[in-house]
């Protein structure tokens, strides 16, 4: 925790710093500015020369030299060890102007010393107010970073005491009153109560907590007393993992921002030369000694790589903490790149468009019903399948049948035996492959796969026994978030291993086209790479099983399932289950990507256009100053507008 | 968890907290910088959130990747 705290100070320093500056450098600069104007604009010096321009250089010095010192040493050192950098332009830019004042008295040079002053006081103006902007850009993350528990509240020795989160152990049972936050992740041990997730899930609608729940660590608990149990810790909570993949994100980078780089990491020192061939040129050709200094001084303090370098960054940390806000985690730059090329979305079935948590609804037996679902219950009880346990649920037995001999057979079913009797469950594709006649359950299999239900089919020494139905209810807002795809001209693809019939039923239900069935869990990869062959695919599934697929896929987005974050998975991370989540992370990474590319647009324009009128001459330095303060404020002020967008 | 990389033994990843930046080509000079150290395979810095991320082999100590980033004018508050 105690980082992130570092971290804030060190931001918040930084713009009381240049505050500082700021201040002071106006100060000295307004009297300077003013005896400057009174006296070549309106031709009545305040102060007779050439006292005026000793005035001048006693009152800069401290603006340049005490105020800029960051700068002027910053640069200076980037000058002698060739690490170039945006201070070297601005300090050479007002040294140079600075000893002009000086050189006046040898006769040779027109005094820019007042020039020097006012260019350090608008470039501290120009970072100030960039500074500001940049913490502005990062305000949803760093809410993020502050979120976490400080304290917990403990039972030990039947006696509830507070202490440091830091001091909080695996195990420890906690208290949460209504009102509080949850100091960590854990389990609910006793008490009930409904906690606000949306901070961290983006969830909007309170969750009801009870025994046995899970709960996030920083969710607020809102109405009753909670006991639980600590499961994870600091590093290893999903806060924790939330604020990781946000960081790797901003330090990944956007294809699109590579050009921008090299630009930039190449800027200052084709700047520094630009300037002196400038200088040399214009003295060359029109020997007026002063005007090549000025000139030489305004290339030197228009050029900026800031607004460049910062195109990229600013707009990713707007985009990527609107995203965190909403429970959506970008976790690679490249992929809101890609985004914009993608043309078909992979949704798997279960859990994804589905709940994920299938109940056997209907039952056919050729035994008496309760024969039946002893001897499934019994199997099943082996599996860790979804699809198993629903069966267990609905047998809900105490007395299991020994099985031996049990194996699963990956995407088809189970089988076992049961005193000297071969049990086999699973799906058709497995009957078939075991020549086992259907034909006195295939119409109820029908019916129940035309209902969109999975069937199991149950079979004793290859004698059939009878068909279970499960049903695994959709989420509830799948079908508008696909009728929203579908709008976007979005070619939708449901993939799953369950049959062609019911996977079909699904599909209708949820307004997707196509549909590939009978797909066994290590094909999706196979699948994705197919679709491929033509444009760019998205893959929407749980990170768990659909891992293949969401790395084959250009950009895979998954889908959080409870307190479990598919972090190795994925580009972009849902930390809610809900499809709606996909919608918004497409817009987003779309919108983001559009703020980049205005972003490099106005960066490139503004050096192309600024720098070629100051190498003119037609730019007066402190112009020239402003115009560059200006470029790179107006391309984070454009990042931090990307928060208008709706999602 | 995220430390190491599979299939690349005696890889380490550090991240850096970094003092003092305040311009693009900041960070791009502590790349710079630091790709210079033997060892070091990737760096990337961020000035939005003043922490650059090293990958590194073992072998790269953390002095010489602080030294590298004062070299350039800038502070590593913190490794990890």
């Amino acid at each position: 925790m105690n980082h992130k705290h570092h971290k804030e100070k060190i931001e918040d320093a930084e713009i009381t710093s240049w505050k500082k500056k700021l201040f002071g450098s106006w100060i000295l600069t307004i009297p300077i500015a003013i005896i400057m104007l009174s006296e070549r604009i309106f031709n009545f010096p305040l102060i007779e020369m050439p006292y005026s321009i000793i005035t001048i250089l006693v009152i800069g010095f401290p603006v340049i030299f005490i105020f800029g010192w960051d700068t002027i040493k910053g640069g200076m050192r980037g000058l002698f060890t060739f690490y170039f950098n945006m201070d070297s332009l601005i300090s050479l830019g007002t040294v140079v102007a600075y000893l002009t004042g000086i050189f006046y008295f040898t006769g040779f040079v027109q005094d820019y010393s007042g020039v020097a002053a006012m260019i350090m006081a608008f470039f501290t103006t120009g970072k100030y107010v960039e500074a500001k902007a940049r913490g502005r850009a990062s305000q949803e993350i760093k809410k993020l970073l502050e979120l976490g528990a400080k304290k917990a509240r403990i039972l030990r020795a039947n006696k509830e005491i507070e202490i440091p989160i830091e001091e909080v152990k695996i195990g420890d049972i906690l208290i949460i009153k209504p009102g509080e936050k949850i100091p960590t992740d854990g389990i609910v041990v006793k008490g009930e109560s409904s906690v606000d997730e949306s901070m961290v899930t983006g969830e909007s609608l309170p969750v009801e907590k009870l025994k046995g729940s899970n709960v996030i660590g920083a969710t607020i608990n809102q109405d009753g007393i909670l006991y639980i149990k600590a499961t994870k810790v600091g590093k290893d909570t999903f806060l924790a993992h939330i604020i990781e993949l946000v960081e790797n994100a901003q330090s990944s980078k956007v294809p699109i921002q590579r050009l921008a780089d090299k630009i930039t990491s190449v800027f200052v020192p084709i700047i520094l030369i630009l300037a002196i061939t400038t200088f040399i040129g214009w003295f060359f050709f029109s020997g007026d000694l002063s005007k090549a200094i000025g000139v030489g001084v305004a290339v030197l303090v228009i050029a900026c790589p800031c607004a460049l370098g910062l195109a990229t960054p600013t707009a990713l940390m707007v985009g990527s903490g609107m995203g965190a806000k909403r429970g959506i985690l970008i976790r690679k730059g490249e992929a809101i790149q890609t985004m914009k090329e993608v043309k078909i979305i992979i949704f798997d079935k279960t859990g994804t468009i589905t709940k994920g948590k299938p109940e056997v609804t209907d039952i056919k037996s050729l035994i008496p019903e309760k024969e039946l679902l002893t001897l499934s219950a019994s199997l099943e009880k082996l599996s860790e399948h979804p699809i198993a346990k629903s069966i267990v649920n609905k047998a809900n037995i105490k007395n299991y049948k020994k099985v031996t001999g049990f194996k699963v057979l990956r995407g088809r079913g189970v089988e076992g035996k049961i005193g000297k009797d071969a049990i086999i469950i699973g799906n058709q594709t497995l009957m078939n492959e075991r020549k086992i006649n259907l034909s006195k359950i295939i119409d109820s299999i029908e019916k129940f796969e035309e209902e969109g239900k999975t069937t199991m089919v149950v079979a004793k020494n290859n004698k059939i026994l009878g068909v279970m139905a499960v049903a695994d209810s959709i989420k509830e807002d799948s079908k508008e978030a696909i009728r929203r795809l579908n709008k976007n001209k979005y070619r939708t693809v449901m993939i799953t291993g369950d049959n062609e019939r019911t996977a079909k039923a699904i599909a209708k239900q949820v307004g997707i086209k196509e549909v590939i069935a009978n797909v066994l869990p290590e094909d999706k990869a196979k699948m994705v790479e197919k679709l491929q062959k033509n444009c760019m695919v998205a893959f929407i599934g749980d990170g768990i099983n659909d891992a293949p697929a969401l790395k084959q896929s250009n950009v895979g987005i998954a889908i959080g399932t409870g307190t479990d974050i598919a972090i190795e998975a994925g580009d972009i991370v849902l930390a809610r289950g809900s499809l709606i989540g996909v919608v918004q992370a497409i817009n987003l990474s779309k919108a983001t990507f559009r703020k980049i590319k205005q972003n490099l647009f106005w960066a490139f324009a503004y050096n192309v256009i600024a720098i070629p009128l100051a190498v003119g001459g037609v730019l007066h330095p402190v112009v020239a100053e402003i115009a560059m303060a200006l470029s790179s404020i107006t391309v984070v002020t454009n990042a931090n507008l990307l928060r208008r967008k709706k999602l | 968890m995220l430390l190491k990389f599979k299939g690349e033994k005696n890889m380490k990843k550090l991240k850096l907290t970094i003092e003092g930046m305040h311009c693009a080509s900041c960070a791009s000079n502590i790349e710079r910088s630091v790709k210079k150290i033997r060892g070091v395979k990737e760096v990337s810095v961020s000035l939005m959130l003043k922490k650059g991320t090293v990958e590194a082999e073992d072998s790269v100590s953390e002095d010489e990747i602080k030294k590298a980033v004062s070299k350039v004018g800038y502070k590593v508050s913190k490794i990890e």
